[in-house]
């Protein structure tokens, strides 16, 4: 065990890094529960906001690449769970997780909400991206490949991946503003 | 080993909890995020579409009509034994509520509220107020995930009602369908009812898809129409889930140059 957790004597389930580790479960749990729905405001041409993505950028903000790999994975693995494994989503997740932990935010960017819709906006963009360039690069190599062609392909990835990247802006700030409180909160009182 | 025993120490809770994470994740991949899907039915359970009391006048007046049709039906089949006439017989189906939609954008799926625990199994056909749907890709005990017809990697063997021309339904991601035909030149106009074919392994055969909208006989590879499909797809609340076998042995007839159907994929099977 951490020192964390040899120094202080509360009971397991009042410790800071067990409520922390609770609440950004349940965190990612929302996310997953409002993938499926499609609540009237939150869909433009039939697309909702990318909400892991959202909180992939949340989490790789204050964090270094590793830790942003590793989240993308994870959710690239459970949204992978939610629609179907090929092609897999853990890819543009991990690219999200790792590229928002490089960016050069104290040169370019603040930590205010704005910058965070932009780097949100950006990301969305990259994300579907990569799908696009995982179904292309199925439908080249396979002779068998179900998708359609290629220019088909990306006429569809423009459409989505702006609707997905306006919607998923607009709606960063309602994850990343509370999660990111509560990870402020939690990194000053350990 | 001092150097390693020191690193354990150090970050031993973050390597349980990173190990944690993905492995948990990994099985609920593995079980096709069931487990989200049954939380996110009782969630949503509330919010559910019931019956309003017009619906249920219309409820029976359509059952009275097809109580008519079951009558007819037995008639007709009483007429067909005498006329060694074969036919697929569509069994009672399974009414389910359409919960949610794809998890992500590149996929037109759509989540229903019933599960194995009602019944239904991977490979059913659905249907609803109108016509084809789909089919199930995945079920969980009380919800089951549907792949649209108007999804890219969708195929359906159809032909159109009138000629007997033979085509393949591929879907188009904007809740838009086309037919290929075989042919190059069919017998096809626009108004023309197209219906799923008796080559389709995957789906029982003479369920209506919708009607040709245009037509693009000079499209290559093969001629093309754009079908406007008789089920509301994107407003979609009810449907119907009909048990069916899909016929996946590797020795049933194909029609040369059909392009593999919806969900089967010879080789990878890669997709559910």
């Amino acid at each position: 065990m951490t020192s964390v957790a040899r120094v202080s004597s509360r009971p397991l389930w009042r410790q800071p890094w067990v409520i922390n580790s609770a609440v950004t479960a349940a965190s990612v749990l929302v996310c997953l529960l409002l993938l499926p729905s499609r609540i009237p405001g939150m869909e433009l041409l039939g697309v909702a906001p990318h909400w892991l993505l959202i909180w992939v950028v949340a989490w790789s903000i204050k964090r270094n690449q590793w830790q942003g790999a590793v989240a993308g994975l994870v959710l690239g693995l459970l949204q992978d769970a939610m629609t179907s494994p090929h092609p897999t989503h853990t890819l543009s997740l991990i690219v999200v997780g790792v590229l928002t932990a490089r960016l050069q935010k104290q040169r370019y960017l603040q930590e205010d909400i704005v910058s965070v819709a932009l780097i949100v906006f950006a990301m969305a963009v990259i994300a579907e991206t990569v799908l696009a360039l995982q179904i292309s690069f199925n439908q080249l190599v396979s002779a068998d490949s179900l998708y359609p062609p290629l220019g088909s392909i990306w006429l569809y990835h423009q459409r989505i991946a702006l609707s997905s990247a306006i919607l998923s802006s607009l709606w960063a700030p309602a994850l990343y503003y509370p999660l990111n409180r509560w990870w402020d909160r939690y990194s000053s009182e350990s | 080993m001092f150097a390693l025993r020191r690193w354990w120490t150090r970050h031993a809770l973050k390597a349980g909890m990173v190990t944690l994470a993905v492995s948990s994740a990994w099985l609920l991949r593995a079980s096709d995020g069931a487990l989200i899907y049954e939380a996110y039915n009782w969630l949503t359970r509330p919010l559910q579409p019931g019956l309003s009391r017009e619906q249920q006048f219309e409820n029976s007046y359509i059952l009275e009509l097809q109580q008519r049709i079951v009558e007819l039906e037995n008639q007709n089949r009483s007429l067909q034994t005498m006329a060694d006439y074969e036919a697929a017989v569509v069994r009672e189906g399974i009414r389910a509520a359409v919960i949610g939609r794809a998890a992500d954008h590149w996929w037109q799926q759509v989540v229903l509220n019933r599960g194995s625990r009602q019944g239904v199994a991977v490979g059913h056909v659905v249907t609803g107020p109108g016509g084809l749907i789909g089919r199930v890709i995945a079920v969980s005990p009380s919800t089951s995930r549907v792949l649209l017809i108007s999804d890219p990697t969708s195929r359906v063997g159809a032909k159109v009602s009138r000629s007997r021309a033979m085509g393949v339904v591929r879907g188009q991601s904007n809740n838009r369908v086309v037919i290929e035909f075989f042919e190059k030149l069919p017998d096809v106009k626009t108004g023309d009812v197209i219906v799923t074919s008796s080559y389709s392994r995957l789906f029982p055969q003479d369920i209506p898809i919708g009607r040709i909208e245009s037509i693009d006989l000079t499209k290559s590879p093969a001629p093309e129409a754009v079908i406007q499909l008789s089920s509301p797809l994107p407003i979609l609340e009810w449907a119907m889930v009909h048990p069916f076998e899909p016929q996946e042995t590797i020795d049933a007839p194909v029609l040369p140059g059909a392009a593999p159907e919806n969900g089967a994929i010879p080789g990878g099977g890669a997709r559910p």
